[in-house]
């Protein structure tokens, strides 16, 4: 086992690596401004001695590199500094925003998960026939639509002609997990719909580059019946790629949250951070993209440890 | 039991017999499974949801025939050899060319084809169709099918621009990380790892909110241009001039020359905020071709007749331009149309959240977000534009689909 965690160990530290690095590029892309945070607060309309102030209170009179330091340190810890439009704590506007958006992608991924892997399984049995091939054409269609195409048809139909669910997802404190779950359905099916047509293809690719392999076929000539096949002799070598393909999702789940936020105008992150893009509110800014591409950097992470403990050549690196 | 339902059934029922007994296997499967679903759709549905049955089955016969005929169509004009090729083209991926030439056209003859032009207020907002307005007018009353058109010239222009450069730096800097190899290899693979591992759309929602305000401008432009020409361009330079000073010397002025004027020309067609777009994109999308590319022609420099033309004494350009290019054009072409998807889909998410194409600039992303409101009345047409970036997106992959199936193994 000893071997394993140092693997993973090793996937850890170069993940972090990878973080500090974006860390990097998120602060200071924003020092490529002309002027300074306080320039673009205050704007043209500016005196000197505001200007310096304001300066001298966000810490801007430091070099960059304590500064960045600073940025840093308050980020482990989750502190993200003040919104420079509201002036209020961004830690406080988005950590509830945050907990809202894994409550929809985990809303999602628990539809999605199961029922793609088993129409990938069921697909890639029935390849190269009638029905692989409608399944084919149909997610090619479904990933190739943009998230707000789906989400506006879902709209039209379940909430406007049928009135079966709720068209815009506002959440309060005071909700029942029933009503939570009702309001917050036709956001979490277009990201199903989305996701469980990437599953299915990776699934069903996996599968079949499985079932063409020589040992399958000792399997069926030596009279095994087909499914014994599939759950003795696929299965258990399937695990890695399904895992990793899920680990895959989920990560794409995160961030295509964001156009599905603002269609049925969820309280989630990807609001937050498309609101603060415009109006380049920076500090909210670099904390949602942290957040988002740490989330990004794990999940992937999580689909390298899984594809390593689950295979056991990739133990054993040449 | 009104006559559409009878003669809906009988149909059907009617087709999976004569398919049964013709025995056409895979077509009676899919005819009866169809009837099958539709008892059960008939029973919660009613007869609204055998008629949409009906309807997109009637869409999808007509696209299959439009398909069809415009396959016979291209294999008549192509030369002999393409010909060829385009007989053994599944329906999906003709339907998925007429689609793009379709669009090519509307793009390429707008002004000609739309009756308004694309900022021209001629009616009431949201006003319904009539004789004038096919599609009806939008939220400050210009014509929609106006907008449309123009749209497909300014959305697909700009995502084809994006995605131009992000293949020539991808690509360039593939073939040389796969030529040289070393630490200019290195460096680059870990700078795309980084870059590929930030989410594509908060990538660029970073970027666009640092240069979208004020930086968007000519000079901000212009220059970013330059640079981003000057690093394609060096890539190219130091393939051809190989440690020669004077190679470099002569390379980097004609390089910065060309630079300049590319820079003035794309500032001719676009505006800075798009040009501004462009250039995020193609730094976004070009790791993800750089590691396409090298990871193609990293299986072609093994080969023998590369060590033969190394023996010979060639060049690294040459190498690059007469070996290995040749021989992996068909696994890049099929990229490229991958990454336009990506890329078109891109710019189109950032219209929409209104951070992409600004107005009044017609553009399909912001058409679907301009007149989102109607949809709670009722009212298809912000589903239009919307509809219109599924269908190219659906095209282009469908050939390219057609494309990798027939140049690489994946026979499966």
């Amino acid at each position: 086992m000893g071997d394993i965690l140092g693997l993973v160990a090793k996937r850890l530290g170069l993940g972090l690596i990878i973080l500090l690095v974006i860390s990097v590029i998120i602060f200071f892309m924003v020092e490529l401004l002309p002027g300074d945070i306080a320039q673009a607060v205050l704007g043209q309309g500016a005196t000197p001695e505001n200007l310096a102030a304001l300066r001298k209170e966000m810490g801007l009179d430091q070099p960059a590199i304590i500064r960045y330091l600073n940025w840093l340190r308050g980020a482990v810890v989750f502190d993200f500094g003040n919104s420079i439009v509201t002036g209020a704590s961004v830690a406080d506007t988005i950590s509830e925003r945050f907990a809202n958006t894994l409550f929809l992608a985990a809303y999602a991924a628990v539809i999605a998960v199961p029922v793609s892997i088993v129409l990938g399984v069921l697909v890639a049995l029935a390849r190269n026939s009638i029905f692989d091939r409608v399944a084919n054409v149909a997610t090619l269609t479904s990933i190739s639509s943009p998230e707000f195409f789906l989400g506006y048809i879902l709209i039209l139909y379940f909430s406007v002609k049928w009135g079966m669910f709720p068209a815009i997802a506002s959440l309060s404190s005071d909700m029942s997990f029933g009503e939570l779950l009702n309001r917050t359905f036709l956001p979490a099916l277009t990201l199903v719909l989305v996701v469980t047509a990437h599953m299915m293809r990776m699934t069903r690719a996996a599968i079949i580059n499985l079932l063409a392999s020589p040992y399958i076929e000792m399997a069926r000539l030596k009279g095994t019946p087909p499914w014994k096949v599939i759950v003795k002799h696929a299965l258990p070598n399937a695990w890695a790629p399904i895992i990793n393909v899920v680990a895959l999702n989920l990560a794409y789940l995160i961030t295509g949250v964001v156009l599905v936020e603002v269609v049925f105008v969820y309280p989630g992150i990807g609001q937050a951070l498309v609101d603060a893009v415009s109006k380049r509110d920076f500090p909210v800014v670099q904390a949602c993209c942290l957040i988002f591409a740490a989330t990004f950097i794990l999940l992937n992470l999580a689909a390298d440890v899984g594809s390593i403990l689950t295979n056991p050549r990739l133990r054993h690196p040449k | 039991m009104s006559v559409f339902v009878i003669l809906y059934y009988t149909l059907l029922l009617g087709a999976s017999c004569l398919a049964a007994y013709y025995k056409k296997r895979s077509a009676f499967l899919l005819l009866f499974s169809l009837t099958l679903v539709s008892f059960i759709l008939g029973i919660i549905g009613g007869v609204a949801a055998l008629r949409i049955v009906a309807i997109s089955a009637g869409l999808l016969g007509l696209s299959a025939m439009v398909s069809y005929a415009f396959r016979e169509f291209l294999i008549m004009i192509a030369p002999r050899n393409m010909a060829k090729e385009l007989r053994t083209a599944p329906l999906t991926a003709a339907f998925g060319m007429f689609v793009i030439f379709t669009v090519a056209i509307a793009g390429i003859f707008a002004p000609f084809i739309a009756p308004f032009g694309e900022a021209e207020v001629i009616s009431s907002a949201f006003a319904p169709a009539d004789e004038n307005m096919l599609l009806g007018a939008d939220q400050l009353g210009r014509d929609m099918f106006s907008r449309l058109v123009f749209g497909a010239r300014n959305t697909v222009a700009l995502a084809l621009a994006g995605t131009v450069l992000a293949f020539t730096l991808g690509a360039l800097a593939g073939l040389l990380a796969a030529t040289s190899g070393g630490w200019f290899d290195q460096v680059i693979a870990r700078t795309s790892d980084v870059i590929m591992s930030i989410p594509s759309l908060i990538f660029a929602l970073l970027m666009l909110s640092i240069f979208g305000g004020e930086l968007a401008n000519d000079t901000t432009s212009f220059w970013l241009l330059t640079g981003f020409a000057m690093v394609t361009g060096l890539l190219v330079v130091s393939a051809v001039s190989e440690r020669s000073v004077m190679g470099w010397v002569i390379g980097l002025a004609v390089l910065a020359g060309v630079s300049a004027v590319f820079a003035g020309a794309m500032l001719i067609l676009f505006n800075p905020s798009e040009i501004i777009l462009i250039l995020v994109v193609a730094v976004i999308y070009s790791p993800r071709v750089f590691r396409l590319t090298r990871a193609v022609a990293g299986n072609v420099v093994v080969m023998d007749y590369i060590e033969a033309a190394k023996l010979r004494g060639e060049r690294t350009w040459y190498l690059i331009r007469r070996e290995i290019l040749p021989n992996s054009t068909a696994p890049l072409v099929a990229e490229f149309g991958l990454e336009f998807c990506f890329v078109f889909l891109l710019i189109a998410g950032l219209s929409f959240l209104g951070l992409g194409i600004q107005p009044p600039t017609a553009d399909w992303g912001s058409m679907v977000r301009e007149n989102a409101t109607l949809i709670s009345f009722g009212d298809i047409t912000p589903l239009i534009p919307a509809a219109a970036i599924a269908l190219l997106t659906v095209a282009v992959n469908f050939v390219v689909d057609w494309m990798l199936y027939r140049s690489s193994g994946l026979k499966v």
